[in-house]
């Protein structure tokens, strides 16, 4: 009877042990899945932000009001992808695709004022 | 009185219609020459060939006795002389490509080209001589090119500026896009040319004095002692090394108002160069100049 209840307790033990093991396991697995979707994802959006800038600033350029610096922010912004620091990329292509919306607005402004001297 | 103004920018917003007009470069000349002489009543016409020294006796005084003793262009004006005179391996010269033998012809340009429909600078029509005499052609901005230019200039000095502007609607458009650059805000700083050298000429910004517009052409290419320094902290020095062109300045002054700027030689600054020429007309050729 003694024996029995000693089997018992140790192979529940054991059943406990396997289980929270292995929970465990599949947890850091699933936490690890999580993080390089989320990192693949803000790679992604740090690409997207960057031709989103590349688009407004060839938009820019196009009618010869470019800034002189939205080009030279836009390579940070690419160097920043290529070392894998997204979210510095995305601030990088914000701040330029800013400035060439700035920019183009500059554009349209001065299209229509006449500031000839008289 | 308020809404009539609400009404006709209302008016001009939907209907997109652009207010700027267009003056004929003749009348353009007249406003822009009255304009200098009102705002600087006390200098003589004549002077504004001298840029920034028209304005300021003391830097004048001291501009003058530069001139007077060895002016730092010397050496690159002999250069560009000797450059200008030496004949390419086909035997021909740069005499063959111009009216007059290329002396004394500074003033008209730049030029509008009817066959091509482009307005042709100074710069432009010496390396074309080049290559038509296959030669490979200079680099634009400064170096050889504008030692000759500088020359040419030299043997124009006294000759009053003559750019034309033709009945070519092509020259006029040119002349036309010219103006806008001029005229229009651009850059991260939101200056046009004429808000430093129109309505501020004359005023300080940190050391440097404002030139007029007026008769601001009229001495390229230049040497200017910054770019001396450049070149020589590159060990870049010799008779070349404070020399630019029109288009490098154009350059520099786009990228100080934080602009993207054009390549030299560009549509953009070919025609910006025709208007900017046209409106010393009249006023004498005094290339090189010498500047800060």
């Amino acid at each position: 009877m003694k024996r029995l209840s000693i089997i018992k307790f140790i192979a529940t033990a054991g059943m406990v042990l396997v289980l929270t093991v292995g929970c465990a396991d599949t947890s850091k697995k699933d936490e690890a899945v999580d993080v390089a979707a989320e990192v693949a994802a803000e790679a992604t959006e740090a690409q997207n932000a960057i031709a989103a800038a590349k688009t407004a600033n060839k938009k820019v350029q196009s009618v010869g009001f470019a800034w002189r610096d939205t080009g030279k922010l836009i390579k940070k912004a690419e160097a920043a992808a290529k070392k894998g620091d997204s979210k510095g990329a995305m601030k990088l292509a914000s701040k330029a695709k800013s400035e060439a919306e700035l920019a183009y607005k500059q554009y349209e402004l001065e299209k229509g004022i006449d500031r000839t001297v008289k | 009185m308020k809404k009539l103004i609400l009404i006709a920018a209302t008016a001009g917003i939907i209907g997109g219609a652009p207010i700027l007009a267009e003056a004929a470069p003749s009348d353009d000349l007249k406003a822009f020459r009255s304009f200098f002489q009102k705002k600087f009543p006390n200098v003589k016409l004549d002077t504004y060939k001298d840029g920034i020294y028209s304005l300021d006796a003391d830097r004048r005084a001291a501009w003058e006795e530069f001139e007077d003793f060895a002016p730092p262009y010397e050496d690159g004006v002999e250069l560009g002389k000797k450059l200008f005179n030496t004949p390419f391996k086909n035997g021909k010269s740069y005499a063959s490509c111009f009216d007059n033998g290329g002396i004394g012809i500074r003033q008209n340009y730049p030029k509008f080209d009817s066959k091509t429909g482009d307005v042709v600078t100074l710069e432009g029509a010496i390396n074309a001589c080049r290559k038509a005499n296959g030669e490979k052609p200079y680099k634009w901005k400064k170096g050889k090119l504008a030692a000759v230019s500088a020359y040419m200039g030299y043997t124009s000095r006294g000759k009053k500026m003559n750019v034309t502007i033709d009945s070519d609607p092509r020259s006029m458009a040119m002349y036309e896009r010219g103006k806008k650059h001029f005229y229009a805000k651009r850059g991260q700083l939101n200056f046009s040319c004429a808000d430093c050298h129109v309505y501020n000429s004359g005023s300080m910004v940190r050391g440097n004095l404002l030139s007029p517009a007026l008769g601001q052409s009229t001495h390229f290419p230049v040497w200017r002692k910054k770019w001396q320094k450049k070149s020589e902290a590159k060990g870049k020095g010799g008779p070349t090394a404070g020399f630019g062109t029109l288009h490098r300045r154009y350059g520099g002054c786009n990228k100080q108002v934080r602009a993207k700027p054009f390549k030299a030689q560009s549509t953009e600054y070919k025609a910006l160069e025709y208007f900017h020429q046209y409106m010393s007309n009249g006023l004498v050729v005094n290339a090189p100049g010498l500047r800060q």
